[in-house]
C-alpha cells in the first residue's frame, strides 16, 4: 500500500488520466444523484394545509407502471367525506373536483394550456390549499366564480391559469373556456391561492368524479390517519406525511420522469465510458512500466503482491478522485436546477436539496468504478515475468491479443450480416436493428484499430512521404500501433456515434413527417389553439370527423385495466372493437363490456361489432363519454368541409399539425441527444489527451535520441504534434466511415419498406466539431508534458 | 540459514537452457556443471553470447532450465510454483544486474527495505541505514535513484542484495556501466561481502580486473565451461587466459 502510495506521488503524469476520468464520473454522478433524489413527487401547493388525504382506489398500474386510478362517483365521494367528519380530529373532509378553465383574454385562451387542465376547483376545496377570500364573497350560484390571485402571493412561482394580464375584481364579469365552450362568470370574490373557484355542486357536475377527498385535522396527522383508515377500509388509500407525493398530477410526474430518463441515461453512460477510459489508462501505464514490474518481481514481490500494488495504486487515486468529484457535483446541481425546469424535464418550483445518500453512492461507485478499470491491467502485470526488468528497450508490445481479434472480427462480421439482414426486419425494429449493427461496427473499428490505422497512416501520409518529419512520423505511427490505436480509438468512437445519432435522428425525423401527415386523409384540420384541446362547443356543427378519447377501466376476467377509449359518433349506443381488443379482452359481438367510466360509474356496454375498421381499440358512442366524462377534450377535428369559427381552435394543414407533435419531440429527443454527445465528446477528449500525455512523457528517452540525431528542438516537436493529430485523423475518418455505412444501411431498410426515396441527412457539422476537439486536446496534450517537465525538473529534489 | 550437506550455496548440474526462436532452437546453456560453495566468490567469464547470463538467471531462478538441475541452499528449483520461486528468490537470492536494480519511485532507503517490506517483515530503520552506511551511502538514505549516480545506484543495489542475508548474491556485469574508480568500489563492496559476512557471490563479468577480485574463475564459451581458475588470480593471468581462449574459439570458427 505504502509503494502504491509512493508510486503514485511519483507517477502523477501516468496517474493525471485516470483522475480526472474518476473525478468526472464522479461528479457526474453525484451531481445527477442529487438532481434525481432532490425531485421527488409531491403534493400540490393546494393540498398544503391538508395533511392527511384520502385517495379513491388504485385497480392497479397501467403500461407505464404508473398507478390506474378509479374515480369516486360524486355520491360516493359526498358519502366517504360525510363519514369521515364523524372521525375524531377530522375537522374538515372536503372532496376535491377538478376541471379545466382557461381564461379567455382578447378572445383567445390565455395561460399555460396544460396547467389550465387542473385549474378548475370547488370552492370548500380552497380550504386545503388554506387559502381565504381577499375581496368579495363565496360564490353561491351556478356561473360564479371566486378568482384566484394571480400573483400567488409572490411566494412559489405560480402558473398563470387565474386572470392572466389584468386582474379581476368582484363584480366583474370573465369569459372563460370549459369542456364545454366558451362561458361567462361573474367573479363574487377574490382569493389568495391560484385557480378558479366555483359553488362545490357546480364544480361536482363539472369534473369526472372525484379522486381525492381532502381533511382539515387537528392533532397528530397520523394518528388521525390511522383512525381515517378504519373508516374509509377499501374505498380509498389514505395519504399522509411523505405518501402525499402520490396526490401530484401524472402530467408533473411525466414531467420528472422524462428528467429522470436524461439523469439515468448520463449517469449509465458516463459510467460505462469511466471505466473504460480507466481501464486503458491503467493499461497504458501497467505496459509502460513492465521494466519496473518485473524488477519488483525479480526482488520478491509475488504476482499476488504486483496485483495488489497495482489495484491500490487506482484505488488510491480513485479515492482522491471521489474527494474532488462529489463536492464538484453536489454544488454544480443547483445550478442546473433551473435549465432543467426550463428545457421541461423537471415541474416548475424543482429545488435540489442535501443528498447525502446520492454523494455516498457516487463515492462508493468510484472506488468500484477504479477498480473494475485496474482489473484487467493489474492481472496481465502480474504476469510480467521478472526477466523482463534487463530488457533494456521498452518494444512494442503485440498491440492485438487474440481476444481482441476474436472480438474485433465477430463485431466486424455480426454487424456486417445484421446489417445485410435489416431489409428483414420488421418495420418497428428496423431502427433499433440498425442502431446495434452498427453498434457492433463502431465496437469492432475499435478494437481492430491496431490493425486498419498502419495502412490507414500510410494512405493519409502518402502525399508527404519525402519529407523526414513524415517518414519519422509514419514509422513512429506504425510501430507503434498500439499506442496511435489508443489516442485514434476515442477519437472514432466519438465521430462515429456522432455521425449515427444525429444522422439517424434526422433521418428519420425527416420520414416521418411525411409518414405521419400521410395518416391523416384530411387535408384540413381544426386543431387546439392556445387550448390543452377542443371543446365540445368548437368540435359541434364542423364539418368533418372527430374522437373523444376517455380513460375507462374494463374489467375482463377477474382483472382491471385501463384502456384509451375513443367516443364517436353513432347511432346506437353499443361499443364497436377492433379485432385486437376483442381478443385480448376476450370479447365477442353480442357479449357486454363491463367497464367504469372515467366518473366512476359502472356500466355494460353491449358490444355492436368487431371490425378492423374501427378508428380507435374501444369505440364508444360520444354522447355517452362526454356525459361520464366532462372533461374529455377533442384533439382534431379532421375536416372536409369549411370549419365554423370557434374559440380556442384554429384550421391548419394536416402537415402543419402533425409537426407539432414531431416538433416537440424532436426538441425532447435533440436535448438528450446533444447532451450525451457532449458526454462522449467530453470524455474522448480526456481519453485522447490522456493517451498522448502519458505516451509522450513515456518517450522522453526516444525523443532524446531524436534531439542528439541532429534533429531540431522544434522538430522533435513537430514529430510528436504530428502524431497524435495523424491518430486523430485516422480516427476520425475510419469512424465517420463505419458510421456513414451503418447509416446508409439503415436508410435503405426504411427506404425499401416505404418504397420511396429517403434522403440521407449527415451532421457534417457536428461529426467535424466533435473531430476538431479532439484534434486540439491531442496537440494540447503531446506538447505539455515537455513543459510540465521542464518545472518538475526544477523542483526535484 | 541452514547448509545442505554438502555446503554448497548453489549447484547447478548438467544446466541446459535452450530457447526457441521462432523454428529454431538457440541453445545458450549446454550441460554445466558449476558450483559455488559458502563464502566463496565465483567470477563467470566467456564472450559475448557465451551463456553467462543465461547461467546466472537460471541459477538465481529467474529463469527456468530446460533439463539439468540448479539447487540453491539446499532447495531443488525444479518444480517449485511461481510463487514459492518468488519466496525463495525473496529470501535466500540477491541480485545486482548492470543496470536498472532500483524502483525509480522509492527513495534508497526504501529500496533496500523492498525485499522484507514485500515479506511483510519489520523493518528496522536503524538497520537499513547501517546496510546503507555499510556501501558509504548513509547520507543519501532519502534521496532517489534519479538524484544517484550509476556508481551509487549500484551501490544501493549492493545493499539491498545483502539486506536479506542472502545464501548467494548473483551480479550480471554490475560494473560494465561504471568508471574505474566506482567499478573498484563496487568490486570491493563484494570482496567485503565474502570476506567479513560470509555471503558466496557469483558474478559474472568481461572484465579480467574485475575477476581478479574472486576466489575462482570460470569460462563460458558456446554454452559450456572451456577452461577454469582455482585460487586467487591476477588481472594478467585472467587476461590472458582469456585471450588465449578467444583465439581458439576463432580458430575454431574458422575451421567449420
Ligand atoms: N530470450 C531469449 N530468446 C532467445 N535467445 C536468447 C534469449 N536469451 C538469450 N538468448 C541467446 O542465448 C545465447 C546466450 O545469451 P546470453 O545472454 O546468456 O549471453 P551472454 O554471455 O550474457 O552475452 P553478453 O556478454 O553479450 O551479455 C545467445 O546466443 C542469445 O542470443
Ligand atoms: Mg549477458
Amino acid at each position: 500500500m505504502r509503494l502504491a502510495w509512493q508510486t503514485v506521488r511519483h507517477r502523477r503524469a501516468a496517474f493525471a488520466g485516470t483522475f480526472v476520468a474518476i473525478a468526472a464520473g464522479v461528479a457526474l454522478v453525484s451531481g445527477a444523484g442529487s438532481l434525481a433524489a432532490s425531485s421527488r413527487p409531491q403534493a400540490p401547493d393546494r393540498y398544503d394545509a391538508s395533511t392527511v388525504a384520502v385517495h379513491s382506489p388504485s385497480v392497479g398500474q397501467d403500461e407505464y407502471g404508473n398507478p390506474e386510478y378509479r374515480s369516486w362517483t360524486t355520491p360516493e365521494a359526498v358519502r366517504i367525506a360525510s363519514g369521515l367528519r364523524a372521525v375524531p380530529g377530522v375537522r374538515a373532509a372536503v372532496a376535491d373536483p377538478v376541471f379545466y378553465v382557461q381564461r379567455i383574454a382578447a378572445g383567445r385562451p390565455a395561460g399555460d394550456a396544460e396547467a389550465s387542465l387542473r385549474d378548475g376547483h370547488s370552492w370548500p376545496a380552497a380550504a386545503l390549499g388554506g387559502y381565504r377570500l381577499t375581496a368579495g364573497r363565496p360564490p353561491v350560484r351556478r356561473g360564479e366564480v371566486v378568482a384566484g390571485d394571480p400573483a400567488c402571493q409572490g411566494a412559489e412561482p405560480c402558473h398563470g391559469g387565474a386572470s392572466p394580464g389584468d386582474l379581476v375584481v368582484p363584480g366583474e364579469t370573465v369569459r372563460v373556456l370549459t369542456a364545454d365552450g366558451p362561458q361567462t362568470w361573474t367573479v363574487t370574490g377574490t382569493a389568495d391561492g391560484p385557480g378558479w373557484y366555483v359553488p362545490a355542486d357546480d364544480a361536482l357536475r363539472r369534473s369526472s368524479g372525484v379522486r381525492v377527498i381532502g381533511l382539515l385535522v387537528d392533532g397528530d396527522p397520523a394518528a388521525v390517519a390511522q383512525s381515517v383508515r378504519r373508516v374509509v377500509g377499501d374505498r380509498g388509500t389514505v395519504l399522509a406525511g411523505s405518501d402525499r407525493g402520490a396526490l401530484e398530477p401524472d402530467a408533473v410526474s411525466r414531467v420528472r420522469w422524462l428528467g429522470a430518463q436524461l439523469l439515468i441515461a448520463m449517469v449509465s453512460l458516463s459510467v460505462f465510458v469511466t471505466v473504460f477510459v480507466v481501464a486503458a489508462t491503467c493499461g497504458l501505464g501497467a505496459a509502460q512500466r513492465r521494466r519496473e514490474t518485473g524488477l519488483l518481481r525479480a526482488v520478491g514481490a509475488t504476482p499476488g503482491q504486483v496485483r495488489r500494488t497495482m489495484v491500490a495504486e487506482t484505488l488510491v487515486v480513485g479515492a482522491a478522485a471521489g474527494l474532488t468529484g462529489v463536492p464538484a457535483g453536489a454544488l454544480a446541481a443547483p445550478l442546473l436546477a433551473g435549465p432543467l425546469v426550463r428545457a421541461g424535464l423537471e415541474p416548475a418550483g424543482f429545488t435540489v436539496t442535501a443528498q447525502p445518500v446520492a454523494w455516498a453512492a457516487a463515492y462508493i461507485l468510484g472506488v468500484v468504478v477504479a477498480l473494475a478499470g485496474a482489473v484487467v491491467a493489474a492481472w496481465r502485470s502480474s504476469r510480467v515475468p521478472p526477466l523482463e526488468a534487463l530488457r533494456e528497450t521498452a518494444a512494442e508490445r503485440r498491440a492485438m491479443t487474440p481476444a481482441r481479434w476474436l472480438a474485433g472480427v465477430l463485431g466486424a462480421v455480426g454487424g456486417t450480416v445484421l446489417l445485410a439482414l435489416l431489409p428483414r426486419v420488421p418495420l418497428t425494429q428496423r431502427t433499433t436493428a440498425g442502431t446495434g449493427a452498427a453498434m457492433l461496427l463502431i465496437g469492432a473499428a475499435a478494437l481492430l484499430a491496431p490493425v486498419l490505422i498502419g495502412p490507414l497512416v500510410r494512405a493519409v501520409t502518402w502525399p508527404v512521404r519525402r519529407s523526414a518529419t513524415a517518414l519519422l512520423v509514419r514509422e513512429g505511427t506504425r510501430t507503434a500501433a498500439r499506442r496511435t490505436a489508443a489516442t485514434a480509438a476515442p477519437a472514432l468512437l466519438a465521430v462515429a456515434f456522432t455521425v449515427l445519432l444525429t444522422g439517424m435522428v434526422a433521418t428519420i425525423e425527416g420520414v416521418e413527417g411525411t409518414d405521419r401527415a400521410a395518416d391523416i386523409p384530411a387535408a384540413l384540420v381544426l386543431a387546439p389553439d392556445g387550448a390543452p384541446g377542443l371543446a365540445a362547443a368548437a368540435v359541434r356543427g364542423q364539418p368533418g370527423r372527430s374522437a373523444l378519447p376517455t380513460r375507462v377501466l374494463v374489467g375482463h376476467g377477474g382483472a382491471t385495466e385501463g384502456l384509451d377509449a375513443a367516443g364517436v359518433d353513432g347511432p346506437d349506443r353499443g361499443a364497436v372493437l377492433t379485432p385486437a381488443t376483442a381478443a385480448r379482452l376476450g370479447l365477442r359481438r353480442g357479449d357486454d363490456v363491463r367497464l367504469w367510466w372515467a366518473d366512476g360509474t359502472a356500466a355494460r356496454v353491449p358490444v355492436r361489432a368487431v371490425t378492423r375498421d374501427a378508428p380507435a381499440g374501444l369505440c364508444l358512442p360520444r354522447a355517452l363519454v362526454r356525459e361520464h366524462d366532462p372533461v374529455a377534450l377533442t384533439p382534431v377535428v379532421l375536416l372536409d368541409g369549411a370549419p365554423v369559427p370557434a374559440t380556442g381552435a384554429r384550421t391548419m394543414s394536416a402537415r402543419a399539425y402533425v409537426q407539432i407533435d414531431i416538433d416537440a419531440e424532436g426538441r425532447l429527443v435533440r436535448l438528450f441527444l446533444w447532451v450525451l454527445l457532449g458526454l462522449t465528446a467530453g470524455y474522448a477528449v480526456l481519453a485522447v489527451a490522456n493517451t498522448m500525455a502519458m505516451s509522450t512523457a513515456g518517450r522522453r528517452a526516444e525523443f532524446r535520441t531524436l534531439r542528439l540525431a541532429g534533429a531540431a528542438a522544434g522538430q522533435a516537436k513537430l514529430v510528436a504534434v504530428a502524431e497524435a493529430l495523424l491518430a486523430v485523423v485516422a480516427g476520425t475518418l475510419l469512424g465517420a466511415v463505419v458510421a456513414a455505412v451503418a447509416l446508409t444501411g439503415v436508410r435503405d431498410a426504411v427506404a425499401a419498406e416505404l418504397q420511396r426515396a429517403v434522403p440521407l441527412v449527415v451532421p457534417w457539422g457536428a461529426a467535424s466539431l466533435v473531430a476538431l476537439v479532439c484534434a486540439v486536446a491531442a496537440t494540447l496534450a503531446s506538447v505539455t508534458p515537455r513543459l510540465v517537465r521542464a518545472e518538475t525538473a526544477g523542483s526535484g529534489r | 540459514m541452514t547448509m545442505t550437506k554438502n555446503g554448497f550455496a548453489v549447484e547447478l548440474r548438467a544446466a541446459t537452457r535452450t530457447y526457441s526462436v521462432g523454428r529454431r532452437a538457440v541453445t545458450a546453456l549446454a550441460g554445466v556443471d558449476l558450483t559455488a560453495a559458502a563464502a566463496e566468490f565465483v567470477a563467470v567469464m566467456g564472450p559475448s553470447g557465451s551463456g553467462k547470463s543465461t547461467l546466472l538467471h537460471c541459477a538465481a531462478g529467474l529463469d527456468r532450465l530446460t533439463s539439468g538441475e540448479v539447487v540453491i541452499d539446499g532447495v531443488r528449483l525444479a518444480g517449485l510454483s511461481q510463487r514459492r520461486l518468488t519466496v525463495l528468490r525473496r529470501d535466500r537470492v540477491g541480485f545486482v544486474f548492470q543496470a536498472f536494480n532500483l524502483l525509480p519511485a522509492l527513495t534508497a532507503a526504501q529500496n533496500v527495505a523492498l525485499p522484507r517490506l514485500l515479506a511483510r517483515r519489520r523493518v528496522v530503520p536503524a538497520e537499513v541505514t547501517a546496510a546503507l552506511d555499510e556501501v558509504g551511502l548513509a547520507d543519501r538514505a532519502g534521496h532517489r535513484p534519479a538524484e544517484l549516480s550509476g556508481g551509487e545506484q549500484q551501490r544501493v543495489a549492493i545493499a539491498r542484495a545483502l539486506f536479506t542475508r542472502p545464501a548467494v548474491l548473483f551480479a550480471d556485469e554490475p560494473t560494465g556501466a561504471l568508471d574505474a574508480a566506482s567499478g573498484r568500489e563496487v568490486l570491493a563492496l563484494l570482496r567485503a561481502a565474502v570476506n567479513r559476512r560470509a555471503r558466496t557471490v557469483v558474478m559474472v563479468t568481461h572484465d579480467p580486473f574485475a575477476a581478479a577480485h574472486a576466489d575462482r574463475v570460470v569460462w563460458l564459451g558456446d554454452g559450456r565451461i572451456v577452461d577454469a581458475l582455482s585460487g586467487p588470480a591476477g588481472t594478467r593471468e585472467i587476461a590472458m587466459r582469456t585471450a588465449a581462449l578467444e583465439e581458439t574459439s576463432s580458430l575454431g570458427e574458422a575451421r567449420r
